[in-house]
């Protein structure tokens, strides 16, 4: 049994994770990230990442028997989180927050503190897996596939594979809530979070006009265009959009209209019906390989946003970006959502789509 | 695994003799001091007898001392109440806050909100590692306008002991008033209100053995203090609503005991401090201990740590290890904040971590050893790591 740093945050989710991990013998170590000013924020109740957050996870760690810490990564969070995904919107693409947590802020912080706190295993609460053969780690889908959260791993760091835990891969929710009822948790009956844990209010375009100021070029109207130019009418910011979008385009249309593009330069939106949606190809920028990269014309998966399918690929090149031409035209392939490649059910990486 | 506790000045445990004395007013003896009948006197009577035993162990008169909630809540109260009463009908004069910068938060906080309301000019005076305070800085045009100072009697992170001494004669000669946080002095220093010629004095209990929750606001007659919650008239108005009598007998006895105890508790905790530092000076090359050269409370051990990068991690490790120390002051989630005592003292960019450790005057030979032991082994092992 080995010492183990859990990430908790205040939700079910990572408190069963936690309570498993000490099950199992293991000595554990809950952390919770403050990963951003609260009291700018108020507060609703329902994220899992706020004040109340941590003051649940203190609550399950002491009803565990273990230590908890918080780990203030406000700075790395607001320079590396927060600010990218203003700066993302501000360029017309929609950006993955939490992959970006994951991959540059909770993941790395979790392994340095990790490291000085002789902790030889990381463990979080996703839905995913690992497999060990040999030296190799293999990140691995959760087996619940309403669940499965892989698409948010792609951007870890390599080298912190071998060293991950990830107690839930093999549950679903509704086991994983089982069990936190019959553990008696506080947070068992938590319901689930689904906002961007720093837009509680669910209104990420509060916090654009906030950071970006009221007079930013995304944040001004713009024209709706065809793709032909021919301009359809007048939208307010083209932030507020997002590629496959339906909404807030106005009515009076022949057949339904949705995004096909963001042009940030002439502040454009460009709409179409939803055949000019699909495209066949994907560019990717950006990239991060759990694993040996893959060589053009191997077969691949890419699921090109969570709750999607995955779908056939063949990888045509790869290099700083890689290019994916897709088994089947895929609807709304938004620039700045993530693109993460699978051998089954095996991550081998991802990128952002260009 | 043996634990010891270092981190007194966070908070310490309640004294036997403060929980005995409490025991009447949480059970039995539970009137309303505002009450005319037999419970209520019984309950006014403990308060009041609390009020002068207080009041006589910090040099003060009864009429002097008022119950408030807390160390907090008297800085707050110091701060804004003690500014709006310098604000004149027939002045248009706005009055300045001074405070230094190393104050608690709860100091800095109410003056910061008072300058961002246009309700006070807050000014800061620098402090030297030497607790040296630049007064003649932030002395302009204070002889024409009214001002409250506010200078602790010593530092929570480093147990710097700053000159109240030279700051009272400096503002009454430009006439102005002062007011000291002595919550860490309290029960470590000698202190008398009085001969200290301060207005406003902060102490609470917890810090020296007492009840959390409870503290004082020493108001010296004559100086006036606007109240800043309003209701039925307790505590001559300044801070109204039922009193907690036994929180105030409890509060009483700390301080009356820890005053009395002081000669032999501070020459204790001077020993154990000097003892823990000299152990870490020996065990850690490179160590810088914080205000080394300046005059100290003796139970802060304030430790500039070389090649730690994240001294977050550094107290968390410390804890798994069972020793209880602490960094900058902790946020309300736990959180470890940069210390703005330390940047104050040693510049923005000091490259050393900040742990503090502080002894009470039940700390032994052996947890100093052992808390010493454990900080050099941690700090060892995050070195190899590296």
């Amino acid at each position: 049994m080995s010492r183990v740093l859990v990430a908790m945050s205040g939700g079910v989710d990572s408190s069963v994770a936690a309570a498993m991990l000490v099950e199992e013998g293991h000595e554990v170590i809950g952390v919770t990230m403050k990963t951003f000013c609260y009291s700018e924020i108020p507060t609703h109740g329902k994220t899992c990442c706020g004040l109340d957050g941590i003051m649940d996870a203190k609550r399950v760690a002491s009803s565990l028997g273990i230590a908890h810490y918080v780990f203030d990564v406000e700075e790395d969070f607001t320079r590396d989180v927060i600010d990218d995904f203003v700066s993302e919107y501000a360029q017309g693409r929609t950006p993955n927050p939490c992959v970006r947590c994951n991959s540059n802020t909770k993941f790395r912080d979790l392994l340095a503190r990790g490291t000085a706190l002789g902790c030889d295993r990381i463990a979080t609460g996703h839905y995913v897996r690992m497999a060990h053969t040999g030296d190799e780690a293999a990140l691995l889908r959760g087996l619940d596939d309403a669940k499965d959260q892989s698409y948010f791993l792609w951007g870890l760091p390599p080298e912190i594979l071998p060293r991950l835990l990830f107690p839930l891969g093999d549950l679903t929710k509704g086991e994983v809530r089982e069990r936190a009822r019959s553990l008696e948790l506080a947070t068992a009956e938590k319901p689930e979070s689904q906002e961007i844990c720093f837009v509680p209010t669910g209104d990420y375009r509060d916090l654009l006009r906030k950071r970006l100021g009221s007079v930013h070029p995304a944040l001004e109207p713009g024209q709706i265009v065809r793709s032909d130019g021919s301009v359809l009418g007048q939208h307010g910011g083209f932030a507020g959009f997002t590629v496959g979008q339906r909404r807030g385009l106005g009515g009076g249309f022949p057949e339904p209209m949705f995004v096909l593009a963001v042009r940030p330069d002439t502040k454009e939106v460009v709409v179409g019906t939803r055949d000019e949606l699909f495209g066949a190809s994907v560019a990717v920028r950006e990239l991060n390989w759990l694993t040996t990269a893959p060589s053009p014309g191997d077969e691949v998966t890419v699921q090109l946003r969570y709750r999607a399918p995955a779908v056939s690929a063949t990888v045509v090149d790869v290099g700083a970006d890689l290019k994916l031409a897709l088994g089947a035209a895929q609807p709304a392939i938004t620039p700045g959502q993530s693109a993460v490649v699978f051998d089954g059910p095996r991550v081998l990486g991802g990128g952002r789509i260009a | 695994m043996s634990t010891v506790y270092l981190d007194h000045a966070a908070t310490t445990p309640l004294r036997e003799e403060v929980l005995a004395a409490m025991e009447p007013y949480l059970s039995a003896a539970f009137g309303n001091p505002s009450s005319s009948h037999r419970w209520g006197q019984e309950a006014a009577a403990a308060l009041e007898d609390a009020r002068a035993k207080l009041a006589n162990a910090i040099g003060a008169g009864p009429s002097e001392v008022r119950f408030v909630r807390g160390g907090t809540e008297s800085d707050n109260i110091a701060l804004i109440g003690g500014a709006r009463a310098l604000v004149r009908a027939d002045s248009a004069a706005t009055p300045v806050v001074l405070v230094s910068a190393i104050e608690h938060s709860a100091v800095l906080e109410p003056a910061e909100w008072l300058h961002k309301r246009a309700e006070a000019e807050m000014r800061v005076i620098p402090v030297a590692a030497d607790g040296t305070l630049d007064l003649h800085g932030v002395s302009a045009d204070l002889a024409a306008r009214p001002f409250l100072a506010s200078v602790m009697w010593a530092n929570n992170e480093t147990g710097l002991l700053l000159p109240v001494d030279q700051v009272v004669p400096w503002a009454q000669k430009l006439g102005g008033i002062v007011h000291t946080d002595a919550s860490q002095a309290l029960g470590k220093v000698s202190i008398d209100a009085a001969e200290s010629g301060v207005d406003l004095l902060t102490a609470t209990g917890h810090k020296l053995g007492g009840p959390r929750g409870c503290g004082i606001l020493y108001i010296r007659a004559g100086v006036g203090v606007e109240p800043l919650i309003f209701g039925g008239g307790q505590e001559r108005s300044l801070r109204p609503g039922t009193e907690d009598v036994a929180g105030a007998v409890g509060l009483a006895e700390a301080i009356h005991l820890a005053v009395a105890d002081l000669g032999v508790s501070s020459a204790w905790m001077t020993e154990m401090r000097d003892r823990l530092q000299a152990r870490l000076v020996a065990q850690i090359p490179g160590l810088r201990v914080n205000c080394q050269d300046a005059q100290r409370a003796p139970h802060v051990l304030s430790l500039g740590i070389p090649k730690v990068m994240d001294g977050a991690a550094f107290l968390m490790a410390l804890d798994l290890e069972g020793v209880a120390a602490s960094g900058g002051s902790a946020c309300h989630s736990g959180a470890m904040a940069g210390s703005h005592v330390i940047a104050a003292l040693y510049g923005a960019d000091d490259p050393l971590a900040t742990v503090r450790l502080s002894v009470g005057r039940r700390t032994s030979e052996a947890d100093v050893d052992r808390g010493a032991d454990v900080v050099s082994a941690v700090w060892h092992r995050l070195q190899s790591d590296a």
